[in-house]
């Protein structure tokens, strides 16, 4: 049956095909835009998927991608970077396969919004028409009493993936044996809520093998963090974590765990009842949207961008949707998949709107991995829906508590498997 | 004889799928397939197509086989490492759209996907020896066509990725994650060492047809 099957559908999707083409081919002529044009800010694992879904789905829709950077950096699986078992090329993608959906991808840095014009202005001085914007352009850091100019350097965050991961690499590597690894956690809410514990258990699992007389310090303004009992489990079987010599010491705000301020100079991170010395300090800093979408006053007192959920339309201005971390998706985690699944909404939205349709209901997915060693990986994995007007869980949870050792290495092979598929549909 | 009366059946109903593939799938209620069904290509790859060597590629699945599968996820008695906490979030209705999207889909074997580099490669002595251990456990009485063939209750397994069926041969000898099989499949699996069902999972990924 399914070759027939199948034989059926090829001629089909032949067919289509053939007309996405000669529309394609249209647009390319200068009947530019007859659906309308979308201009899309940022090449993440948001505006990326955005402008290809928005391709896949009307190809009458003209589509521009600003993104200043060549390459993109994926943050997910960066954290292995850091603790050296994975080289930073594995996670660095480009921009040809969006070219293939016909998505017109231009390497500037959008640096104005102008939502009454409706036009987009990059560095360089060129101005993008839109009907529609989709923007996705991450988070920027809230300031941090001493932690600018050269302390970015010297106390890498490394929650931007690109140089800052290998230099917090390098710093990891070349630390002293005996002193601590610091991390400096941040507030809620932040870009990947599991992600300092992942690192800090990757970081021991380094420090076991090459550093011995060195451990993890967290330094944490909150009480409790994503995924803590499985990874306060984790941390107890792998690093001995709340014995006398455990890899990892979690100080929470509770009990002093809060940073007030940082010093590059001395290497010295303070709290406000002590002071933490080391060659080697990681500071991840309070987040809030990145600079472009408060700059467009996208954003609210809170620093992030309010949206209506079931478009990701700005609350605050008109035609410019806004995906990924830099949203207030309240109900969804600030991660890679929610931001996937947010810019396959904003795109069905966008594509319904241009057509004079009324947009759809929403379904949201998260599937996110954090592993606890090389070889071992916990997860939460959830479909979100709208109800009474907020994102709600409709189904899900975390990995079993009591799962196996073959349970969580086969999680650790599904999370390289998810990265390889997700960013396959993200830059293929 | 009656397998062929089955696939006739199935050729009209494609047909008839076909008028609505690039239709509005809009319904008074709810999301669309296409909404519902985008959310696993985060997985599961774009259309169903996977880029990841241990997850599997669903393209082009049939939906009967589709539906059946996911309510043995929602119920549990299919056990898996998440897909059972997420096939809890949606509803019978939502499951056949999905179900649907993903037949209309088109399959492509993983040894042809970009990301095969990132893969467990074929070994052509252990695929030959798969091969035979087929035929010798009338493995193709279902799995016809070197694995091609598929029906309401036999996915295509030719071309799948390696790793992901690595992982359910493992599976099949782990008494926590085993897989409920048909009494004909558990009967000719049972019969098999692990190195013989590994054998049998190269010789299926090795099928580029």
């Amino acid at each position: 049956m399914s070759m027939l099957n199948r034989r059926t559908f090829v001629k089909l999707s032949g067919a289509a095909a053939l007309v996405g083409l000669s529309t394609t081919a249209f647009s390319r002529r200068g009947f530019a835009a007859d659906k309308g044009r979308v201009v899309v800010i940022g090449g993440g694992y948001g505006g990326s998927i955005a402008a290809k879904y928005i391709r896949m789905a009307d190809p009458g829709i003209e589509v521009t991608l600003i993104e200043q950077n060549p390459n993109y950096y994926s943050c997910p699986m960066s954290n292995w970077v850091v603790a050296g078992f994975r080289d930073l090329e594995v996670q660095k993608w480009g921009y040809e396969g969006l070219k293939k959906h016909g998505v017109k991808v231009v390497h500037e840095q959008a640096t104005e919004i102008d939502p009454a014009t409706k036009t987009v202005t990059t560095k360089g001085g060129t101005k993008f028409k839109y009907d529609k914007l989709v923007v996705g352009p991450g988070v920027s850091f809230k300031p941090m009493e001493g932690y600018d100019g050269e302390a970015l350097d010297k106390m890498p965050h490394a929650w931007n993936a690109g140089p800052q991961t290998v230099l917090l690499n390098k710093q990891l590597q070349a630390m002293r044996d005996g002193d601590p690894f610091i991390m400096v956690a941040p507030t809620d809410p932040f870009r990947c809520p599991p992600g300092p514990y992942e690192r800090a258990g990757l970081v021991a699992h380094y420090l076991m093998k090459n550093k011995p007389k060195s451990k993890v310090i967290i330094l944490d303004p909150k009480d409790k963090f994503s995924k803590m009992g499985l990874f306060t489990a984790g941390w107890k079987k792998l690093y001995g974590y709340e014995t006398e010599n455990s890899k990892i010491e979690w100080i929470p705000g509770g009990q002093g765990g809060k940073v007030t301020k940082v010093d590059a100079k001395t290497m010295t991170v303070y709290t406000e009842m002590a002071e933490f010395k080391s060659s080697c300090i990681n500071v991840i800093p309070p987040q809030k949207a990145n600079a472009i979408a408060e700059a467009a006053k996208l954003t609210d007192e809170s620093g992030w961008c309010p949206v209506n959920f079931d478009t990701f339309e700005s609350k605050i201005h008109k035609d410019i949707h806004v995906i990924g971390d830099a949203s207030m998706a309240t109900g969804l985690p600030k991660s890679g998949y929610a931001a996937n699944s947010e810019a396959k909404v904003a795109a069905a939205a966008i594509v319904a709107l241009l057509n004079g349709q009324k947009p759809g209901e929403p379904s949201f997915v998260n599937t996110c991995y954090s592993m606890l060693s090389p070889t071992s990986a916990i997860s939460v994995a959830a479909v979100y829906k709208i109800v009474e007007g907020k994102i709600k869980e409709v189904g899900g949870g975390l990995s079993a508590a009591d799962a196996s050792d073959a349970v969580r290495q086969q999680e650790a092979s599904y999370n390289e498997s998810w990265y390889q598929s997700i960013m396959a549909d993200t830059f293929s | 004889m009656h397998r062929k009366k089955i696939r006739t059946l199935v050729l009209v109903g494609g047909f008839m799928a076909g008028g609505f593939l690039f239709g509005s799938t809009a319904s008074a209620e709810g999301p669309t397939a296409a909404m519902l069904a985008n959310t696993c290509a985060g997985c599961h790859g774009t259309n169903g197509v996977s880029g990841g060597p241990a997850m599997p590629s669903i393209a082009g699945f049939p939906a009967t086989y589709f539906k059946a599968i996911m309510k043995e996820f929602k119920d549990g008695t299919r056990p898996s490492t998440i897909m059972g906490r997420l096939a809890k979030g949606y509803s019978d209705e939502e499951i056949a759209l999905i179900a649907d999207f993903f037949a209309k889909t088109k399959w492509s074997s993983a040894n042809g996907h970009a990301n095969s580099k990132n893969a467990t490669v074929v070994d052509t002595a252990l695929a030959a020896k798969g091969k035979k251990l087929a035929t010798d456990s009338k493995c193709d009485k279902c799995h016809e066509d070197d694995g091609v063939f598929q029906d309401e209750d036999t996915p295509r397994v030719a071309g799948q990725w390696l790793d992901y069926l690595i992982i359910k041969m493992r599976d099949y000898r782990n008494p926590d994650m085993k897989v409920p099989q048909q009494k004909k499949m558990e009967t000719a699996m049972e019969k098999l060492s692990l190195d013989d069902l590994l054998a049998v999972a190269h010789f299926y990924a090795s099928n580029k047809k």
